[in-house]
């Protein structure tokens, strides 16, 4: 069953054609994660799964990927974006592999770990910024960040409202109680989940 | 809690009939049933019990497949809505389906509606401001609208009458241009408000910096209990902690024995009887069936929100009213109001690294209006005034998306607070203007049939002018505050997303250029009542539902002293 579906995705974008020697390229691919993408491709789901563990590795904390966090970003590209954001966001993956291909010869997801830190500085020195935000909504006209910042951005919402993060990481109050407007931050430690 | 009467059909006909069940609604049941009349409340939307009805009330993040964001296919339902950016999956089964609710849009218009038991108690933002003479006497004074029928000592009892059994928390300092309630505790500045509090009220005499007056108990009263924090109300408060209809007036009218609240109820139109000169109940389509019924009632109480109030009252045609119920002055429909949103400021503070606060307090900062409030205030630049609303708290991991970093460092350094950071954002008054209105579109129908409404209204010079100079001000407020990074901003909103609509029934002294009398009689049909936003002869620049409790309350009272007369 899962399998019938991995073919049917990669079918559904592109990836792979009717022919059976493309099927088992793209079986090869799928053997290249631990999880199976709902929505994205297999070749899009690696440069997701890559990306969040170059941007949150496991350190004392645990990594995007012991979160799930690329799972989570597959069910956001699915049921969150519409029909547009996705063809948005299946261009700014290629892009994105496109210029890893440019640079350095492999798409994201294999390059080295230097390479990988090459690529993103480069983004993260390009990428346009989000507005500051008020009562959640963005301020001013807020021009678009590109795929990078975007997917950064989701990533750091995937990981901190995961549960484990969420209950166990960060400070966890579901019911603080009347509001104490000014403590000790070392009375707290880490910032609150909710 | 006894459960509520819903059994309406074994009894058509009532002493009052209360048509929505909102903030004004849920206090017009509560003095019509304390006073001894047998009240129908009619609710067009589905029950909401306290507490058995907030599904989501305890949900986590992580509790939700998509932690608490709403799924494309979903918010097709919501796509007028969604523009607030306040629809999200714990809260969006109480925001109406805008697919089912159609209206058409001349200009932007976002029009957000609750359409179930509480309507958008559920929701408010539940900021409670009294208004004063600055605003009551405003039209009078600059001759813009008509001149209200009352003035500040008419409704200041009644004001106080609300805000003791509704709770309002806040400090007293007397400004005679924000009249203080009769407050609970006042909840809490942050470290951060403090000194951003001295520094603006040490640059700039005559400008103050409050705690928001909310409708959050800080202490219990008549059994509910106080806010706990939690910032989850627009799910529904577990505790009763903040103001709803679901939460305080509704279970005080069921109290009585005299409610009876029937749902899905969809007000279509009042009948008028001809040769009693009087309004005699309300037809009412089943929001399910389609089944058309009349209820009798010797008044009728409109809380059907401003816009859906003046929906029902043009859609009340006879041949004495061709054009609306109460309409000789053709001004139902006009004049629409909102206040403007998000234009103002935000900065970083330097400092208070090792300061943090405990608890999602649901209120920020309030700055009262102080342009055109007296002769040095006068500037000949825009007529009325504004006020703002903001806060300070540190940025969370949210911050990390824009920071030139990533890795294992960058990771666990956003589990720490980032910089504290203060914004604040203007509301603008906005004058009645005749051209901004709604009117029917017998064109085109919704699912049950009735005319749907076109929306055509829009800020106009003086709101921009005072929208220029909101953001003007800001930015100086906080740069003499010592924030750093200052950001200016105006998000150019249109109409309704200050959600504060009002004006198109407005109450006058007039019959000739009003709707409404000052004990918010329709003046041609004595024995209906418009006591939600309608009724609201300017916008002044301050929150108004507090405003239409204090009116409702003391519409209600007289209605029921005009009836022991024999007067209606």
């Amino acid at each position: 069953m899962e399998r019938r579906e991995a073919l049917k995705q990669t079918a559904l974008f592109g990836v792979a054609t009717a022919i059976f020697p493309s099927l088992l390229q793209s079986c090869k691919e799928v053997s290249r994660l631990n999880w199976q993408p709902k929505f994205l491709s297999v070749k899009h789901a690696e440069l997701v799964s890559a990306l969040v563990d170059t941007l949150l590795p496991k350190t004392e904390t645990p990594g995007a990927l012991e979160m799930k966090v690329d799972i989570f970003i597959d069910l956001v590209y699915g049921k969150l974006n519409g029909k547009a954001g996705q063809k948005e966001m299946d261009k700014g993956m290629d892009d994105f592999n496109a210029t890893c291909k440019e640079k350095f010869g492999e798409a994201f997801a294999d390059l080295s770990l230097e390479n990988k830190t090459k690529i993103l500085k480069m983004e993260e020195a390009s990428s346009p910024k989000f507005n500051g935000s008020v009562w959640g909504t963005a301020v001013g006209k807020q021009e678009p960040v590109g795929f990078y910042r975007s997917l950064k951005s989701t990533a750091l919402w995937a990981y901190f409202s995961s549960e484990d993060i969420g209950l166990n990481v960060l400070s966890y109050d579901p019911v603080p109680g009347p509001y104490q407007g000014c403590i000790l931050l070392s009375d707290v430690g880490n910032t609150w989940s909710l | 809690m006894a459960n509520f009467n819903i059994d309406a059909k074994k009894d058509m006909t009532y002493d009052a009939i209360v048509i929505g069940s909102g903030i004004s609604g849920g206090w017009a049941a509560k003095e019509l049933c304390e006073s001894g009349l047998k009240t129908l409340v009619l609710e067009r939307g589905r029950l909401v019990e306290h507490v058995i009805d907030y599904p989501t009330m305890n949900n986590d993040p992580w509790d939700l497949e998509l932690r608490g964001a709403v799924a494309a296919e979903e918010m097709k339902e919501h796509q007028k809505a969604a523009r607030s950016g306040f629809i999200g999956e714990n809260n969006r089964h109480f925001y109406a389906k805008d697919d089912e609710n159609p209206y058409k849009e001349e200009k932007p218009f976002m029009w957000l509606r609750g359409n179930q038991m509480g309507g958008r108690s559920l929701l408010w933002g539940k900021q409670c401001y009294r208004w004063s003479d600055l605003d009551f006497m405003a039209n009078a004074k600059d001759g813009h609208g008509v001149d209200w029928p009352i003035r500040y000592k008419e409704i200041a009892p009644w004001y106080t009458h609300v805000e003791k059994f509704a709770g309002i928390s806040g400090e007293a300092i007397g400004l005679p241009q924000l009249p203080d309630s009769h407050f609970l505790p006042p909840m809490e500045l942050n470290c951060v408000e403090k000194d951003v509090k001295k520094r603006i009220e040490k640059e700039f005499p005559g400008r103050n910096m409050i705690i928001g007056r909310v409708a959050h108990l800080t202490e219990p009263l008549n059994g509910r209990g106080q806010c706990q924090s939690r910032n989850r109300c627009d799910r529904g408060c577990p505790y009763g902690a903040y103001f709803s209809s679901n939460a305080v007036t509704l279970p005080a009218a069921n109290l009585t024995g005299n409610l009876t609240i029937r749902p899905f109820s969809l007000a279509d139109s009042i009948i008028y009887d001809e040769e009693k000169g009087k309004a005699v109940g309300v037809r009412v389509i089943d929001s399910e069936t389609k089944e058309v019924m009349e209820y009798y009632a010797k008044i009728v109480f409109c809380n059907a929100s401003t816009i859906g109030t003046t929906q029902l009252l043009l859609n009340s045609t006879s041949n004495r009213f061709e054009n609306g119920l109460g309409n000789d002055s053709g001004e139902l429909g006009h004049n629409l109001m909102d206040h403007t949103y998000r234009v103002g400021a935000m900065g970083k503070f330097d400092g208070h690294e090792d300061t943090y606060y405990k608890g999602r307090r649901p209120n920020g900062i309030y700055i009262p209006r102080y342009r055109n409030i007296d002769e040095k205030s006068t500037t000949d630049k825009f007529v009325r005034g504004f006020g703002y609303q903001g806060g300070a708290g540190r940025a969370n991991w949210g911050a990390g998306a824009n920071q030139e970093a990533f890795g294992g460092e960058f990771k666990d350094a956003l589990m720490k607070p980032g910089d504290w950071e203060f914004f604040i954002t203007g509301f603008a008054e906005c004058l009645p203007y005749h051209e901004n209105q709604v009117s029917l579109d017998r064109e085109n129908l919704d699912k049950w049939g009735r005319p749907t409404l076109v929306i055509d209204a829009e800020f106009k010079e003086n709101e921009l002018a005072i929208n220029k100079q909101i953001q003007i001000d800001a930015v100086e407020m906080l740069e003499k505050a010592g924030l750093k990074d200052i950001v200016g901003f105006d998000n150019e909103h249109g109409m309704g997303y200050g959600v504060h609509e009002m004006g198109t029934a407005r109450m006058g002294r007039d019959p000739k250029t009003s709707v409404l009398n000052a004990t918010n009689q329709v003046h041609a049909v004595k024995n209906v009542f418009v006591t939600d936003g309608a009724c609201m002869t300017s916008s002044s620049c301050v929150n108004p539902s507090l405003t239409y409790m204090a009116l409702t309350a003391r519409a209600a009272n007289h209605a029921v002293s005009e009836l022991k007369k024999n007067n209606l």
